[in-house]
């Protein structure tokens, strides 16, 4: 049988959680010789949403925008320097839009096998209201999805990686 | 960490006591520094107070969202204010205010703002949703509406 895993993608948010997720890719990859791709979501739907609903100003939506694209290229680089130390390599990847459609698109477009993602909320609220994004892709995507738990461990495996 | 997780009792204060815009945005800040959230309370109600400076984060239906980034807190902070009475917050459609949401953010952690900002807009876009907040009690009623339990 051919490895069942010969793409990884790993998404990104800049929460202590998807680096733990990132972390735990990074073994995977280097275990199955998978390829790995770190994908970052700019979330341009969330900031129009707020320009409409008045939250944000005009100039506030720019400016954020310009700090989401900076947190992109400082997590991203950040990720890539966790494979670099294990001796594996990635390949950044970074979307705008819908979060959680702009994951499914990736998973597609590079027809992966896997998509790995951080740790969910333990509290579900029964309100439409409240939804992760990661948890509506994991839900949408075609591919199996792993979600990462337990940072110590995750943490200890990553160390120990040669 | 979800909007949701942040959603515990110690950051929920009924009823708010202040009478005005300022004094409001220093009851908020002080919810997050009682709660242990903050350490540097003139930090944080400085960078509140420079947004606020802009434009008000009052808007309609009762709700505001004042929002700001800055470096003194490392992750997002959330503090929520109920003012059944109602607070001139310079809103949009010029109504008092009764419902308060105030989120602070490290400005390294943007997309995580951003996404908790709009679950509070979607939040805010229900009528009923938001009375029932402005109905409560205490803020164990606010966690458990918020939680939808």
């Amino acid at each position: 049988m051919n490895n069942p895993i010969r793409k990884i993608m790993v998404y990104i948010d800049g929460t202590d959680q998807s680096v733990t997720a990132a972390q735990y890719a990074v073994c995977l990859a280097s275990f199955s010789s998978a390829e790995l791709i770190a994908l970052y979501v700019i979330n341009t739907r969330a900031v129009e949403d707020l320009l409409k609903a008045r939250i944000f100003l005009k100039d506030e939506q720019l400016e954020y925008e310009h700090d989401m694209e900076a947190d992109a290229e400082r997590y991203l680089n950040y990720v890539n320097e966790l494979a670099m130390k294990k001796g594996v390599s990635i390949v950044k990847k970074r979307g705008r839009g819908s979060v959680n459609k702009e994951i499914v698109n990736a998973v597609n477009e590079d027809q992966v096998d896997l998509l790995v993602i951080g740790e969910l909320s333990r509290i579900r609220s029964r309100r439409d209201e409240f939804y992760d994004e990661a948890e509506r892709a994991m839900r949408a995507v075609t591919c199996s999805v792993l979600i990462v738990k337990d940072e110590d461990r995750v943490w200890e495996m990553y160390e120990s990686l040669a | 960490m979800a909007l949701i997780d942040m959603v515990v009792e110690k950051i929920v204060k009924i009823p708010l006591v202040s009478k005005d815009k300022p004094d409001v945005l220093r009851e908020l800040v002080q919810i997050l520094k009682d709660a242990g959230e903050i350490d540097d309370f003139n930090i944080v109600l400085k960078a509140v107070q420079e947004r606020e400076d802009k434009q008000s984060t009052g808007l309609e239906k009762s709700i505001a969202v004042p929002h700001a980034k800055t470096t003194a807190v490392s992750s997002l902070k959330l503090a929520i204010g109920i003012a059944p009475q109602g607070i001139d917050f310079d809103s949009l459609d010029g109504e008092l205010s009764k419902l308060f949401f105030l989120l602070v953010a490290s400005p390294e952690q943007s997309g995580p703002h951003v996404e908790a900002l709009a679950e509070i807009a979607k939040l805010a876009s229900s009528t009923s949703f938001c009375k029932a907040l402005i109905r409560s009690e205490n803020a164990r009623e606010v966690v458990e509406l918020m939680k939808g339990e």
